[in-house]
C-alpha cells in the first residue's frame, strides 16, 4: 500500500478537492482569497512529495499565461481611473483589479488541476468513474489511449529512424523538425488507424462485450478519511454560498 | 462423438473481394476432437477461423451463405459475446493480440476473465495456473508492448485458454516460435484436449499436425479438398495434389513405396517408422 497520507486518498477525493477550489473561487471574489490557494497546494504537493515538478510544471505552462492574461486586463479593460501609461497604453486601476481576480482564479484552477493528475494515477481515476457508472466503453478508451501513447513514441521514433536512413532530416531547428514531422505523422496515423478494427476484435476475443457485471483485480479502498474530507468539501461550499448569498 | 459445429454449404466474400473466398464449404467438427486445418497461403483457413468464432459477419460483413451450427443452434442467433464464452481464438498475428489496457502481462491474462465477471480470487488462481502451463512465468511483471514475438505469442494463447473455452480455435500458434517453443505449445494444446476442449488449429508444420490432431481437412482455394481422419487424409492420393507438405516420415516412406518397397501401412509420425515395413529386417 501506499504509505504517503496524500497519494493513499482515493482518486475521487483528490478530485472534488480540485473541483471544490474552483467552486471556491468562483463563490468567493476577492483575489487574495484565490491567490492563497496557491501556497495551500504547494504545501500539498510536498507532502506529496512532487512539489518540485510540481513548481517546475506551473511555470513552464501557467505562469506564461498567467503573464499575459494579467498584462491585456491591465491595458485593455475598459476604465476610466487611470493609474499610469506604458508608451501609448493606459493602464486603468479597474484593469488591475480585473486583471488580479482573473488572473489569481485561473491560477487556483489550474493549479488545482495539475497537482491533482500529479498526485492521481489515472489508472485509479479511471477505475473509480467506472465504479459511479462509466460505462466500460468510456474506460477503455482512456486507459488504451494512456497505454498506446508510449507505444506511439516507440512508433515514431522508429518511423524517424526509417525517414533518416532515407536521408530525411530529423534534427536541428525547428523548421527541418517541423519539415520531418509530416512524413513521420502519415504512416502513423495509417497504422493507427488500421489497427482500430484489429483493436475492436483483440477486445471481443477476450469477452468484452459478455454479458453481465464484471469484476476487476484492480480495487480501490475508500476509508473513512475520504468520507469525511468529501463531507467537508461539502459542507465548506455550502457555508461559503450561505455567506456569499444570505449574510 | 456429437458435432459441436457444422457447416453446410458456407460460401463466404469479404465486402471488398470479388471473389469468394470460401466456397461451398460443409464440414463437420466432433466435440472433444482436434482438428487441424492446413492449405496453401491464401486458401482461407484464417477466414474460415473467422466464421467459427463469429468475427465474420459481426465484424467483417460481406456476403455469407449457408448453415452454421454451433451445439446444434444456428451460429447467427448467438451474440458476440456469448460466443466469446464458448470459442476461444488466438490469432494468426500475434502483434494485435494485446488488449492495450493492461500494463503488465498478468493483468494482460486476467482480462478476459474480469470481462466475464469472474470472482477475483479465482481469478488469481487460473492465472497463476495458465503462467505456469504455458510457461511464461518469468514474464507476469513485463509490460505486454515490451514483449518479443514469440513472448506475445504463448501471453496471447495463455489470455484465451484461461477463459477456458469449450472450443478453441488456434490459426497458426508457431509462426513466431522457435522448434522447441512450438513444441511446448503443441503439448499446451494437446493437455487443452484432454480436459475435453475441442480444439481447431491451423499450422503449416505438418510432423506436429500429423502426431497430434485427430482429423485433419484441407483447404484448398477456398473448398475442402478432404476431410476425414489424419491417417486416412494422408494416406490418399488426392493429398498430394494440394500441394501440401507431408509429414517427413510419411514423405519417405511414399518415395519408398514408388519404388517398390511394400509397407504395411503409411506412417504418419516418426514412431512408427519401425512397424511400417512388411519384412521387418530387424527381427532376424
Ligand atoms: N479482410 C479481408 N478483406 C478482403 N479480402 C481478404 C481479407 N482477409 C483475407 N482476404 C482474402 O481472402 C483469401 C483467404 O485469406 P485467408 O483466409 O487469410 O487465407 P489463409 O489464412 O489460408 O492464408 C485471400 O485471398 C485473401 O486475400
Ligand atoms: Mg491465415
Amino acid at each position: 500500500m501506499k504509505q504517503n497520507p496524500i497519494l493513499a486518498l482515493h482518486p475521487l477525493t483528490k478530485f472534488y478537492l480540485a473541483v471544490f477550489i474552483t467552486v471556491s473561487v468562483i463563490i468567493v471574489p476577492s483575489y487574495l482569497f484565490a491567490y492563497a490557494w496557491f501556497p495551500i497546494l504547494i504545501i500539498i504537493a510536498a507532502i506529496a512529495g512532487v512539489a518540485k515538478s510540481f513548481i517546475s510544471f506551473i511555470s513552464k505552462t501557467l505562469l506564461i499565461l498567467l503573464a499575459i492574461v494579467f498584462l491585456m486586463q491591465l491595458f485593455f479593460y475598459p476604465g476610466d481611473s487611470v493609474i499610469g501609461t506604458w508608451w501609448i497604453f493606459e493602464m486603468s486601476s479597474e484593469g488591475l483589479q480585473y486583471g488580479l481576480k482573473l488572473t489569481s482564479r485561473i491560477l487556483a484552477i489550474g493549479a488545482a488541476f495539475i497537482l491533482f493528475f500529479r498526485i492521481v494515477d489515472v489508472k485509479d481515476f479511471v477505475k473509480a468513474l467506472e465504479d459511479i457508472g462509466l460505462p466500460p466503453t468510456g474506460a477503455y478508451i482512456v486507459l488504451s489511449t494512456l497505454q498506446i501513447i508510449p507505444e506511439m513514441r516507440r512508433q515514431s521514433n522508429t518511423i524517424m529512424e526509417a525517414q533518416k536512413t532515407r536521408g530525411v532530416e530529423t534534427e536541428g531547428s525547428l523548421k527541418v523538425r517541423a519539415k520531418a514531422f509530416f512524413p513521420t505523422l502519415t504512416p502513423l496515423i495509417l497504422s493507427s488507424i488500421a489497427s482500430t478494427e484489429e483493436r475492436a476484435i483483440t477486445l471481443e476475443s477476450r469477452a468484452f462485450s459478455a454479458p453481465g457485471p464484471k469484476t476487476s483485480l484492480h480495487q480501490l479502498t475508500k476509508r473513512p478519511i475520504d468520507r469525511i474530507l468529501n463531507w467537508t468539501y461539502l459542507i465548506l461550499s455550502i457555508g461559503l454560498l450561505v455567506w456569499r448569498f444570505f449574510l | 462423438m456429437t458435432a459441436i459445429i457444422q457447416l453446410e454449404n458456407v460460401s463466404y466474400r469479404y465486402p471488398i473481394g470479388e471473389e469468394w473466398v470460401l466456397k461451398d464449404v460443409s464440414l463437420e467438427i466432433k466435440k472433444g476432437s482436434f482438428v487441424s486445418i492446413v492449405g496453401n497461403n491464401g486458401s482461407g483457413k484464417t477466414t474460415l477461423c473467422n466464421i467459427l468464432r463469429g468475427f465474420i459477419p459481426h465484424f467483417h460483413k460481406g456476403e455469407l451463405e449457408g448453415a452454421i451450427t454451433l451445439e446444434g443452434q444456428d451460429l447467427s442467433g448467438f451474440q458476440l459475446g456469448q460466443l466469446g464464452e464458448k470459442v476461444g481464438f488466438v490469432f494468426q498475428n500475434p502483434f494485435i493480440q494485446i488488449s492495450g489496457v493492461k500494463d503488465n502481462v498478468f493483468g494482460e491474462i486476467a482480462y478476459g476473465l474480469e470481462n466475464l465477471g469472474v470472482p477475483v480470487e479465482e481469478i488469481y488462481e487460473r492465472v497463476e495456473e495458465v503462467l505456469t502451463l504455458v510457461n511464461i512465468q518469468h514474464l507476469r511483471d513485463k509490460n505486454p508492448f515490451e514483449l518479443s514475438g514469440g513472448q506475445r505469442q504463448r501471453v496471447a494463447l495463455a489470455s484465451i485458454i484461461v477463459m477456458e473455452p469449450d472450443i478453441l480455435v488456434i490459426d497458426e500458434p508457431s509462426s513466431q516460435l522457435d522448434p522447441i517453443g512450438t513444441e511446448q505449445v503443441f503439448e499446451i494444446i494437446r493437455l487443452m484436449k484432454e480436459k475435453g476442449k475441442t480444439i481447431i488449429l491451423v499450422e503449416h508444420k505438418m510432423d506436429l499436425v500429423a502426431e497430434y490432431s485427430d482429423e485433419l481437412i484441407v483447404l484448398d482455394q477456398g473448398k475442402v479438398l478432404m476431410q476425414g481422419p489424419t491417417r486416412d487424409v494422408l494416406a490418399d492420393p488426392l493429398f498430394r495434389k494440394a500441394n501440401i507438405q507431408y509429414p517427413h516420415v510419411t514423405e519417405i516412406a511414399l518415395e519408398l513405396q514408388e519404388m517398390g518397397v511394400d509397407l504395411n501401412f503409411v506412417p504418419i509420425r516418426d514412431s512408427e517408422i519401425t512397424t511400417c515395413f512388411k519384412h521387418n529386417r530387424g527381427d532376424v
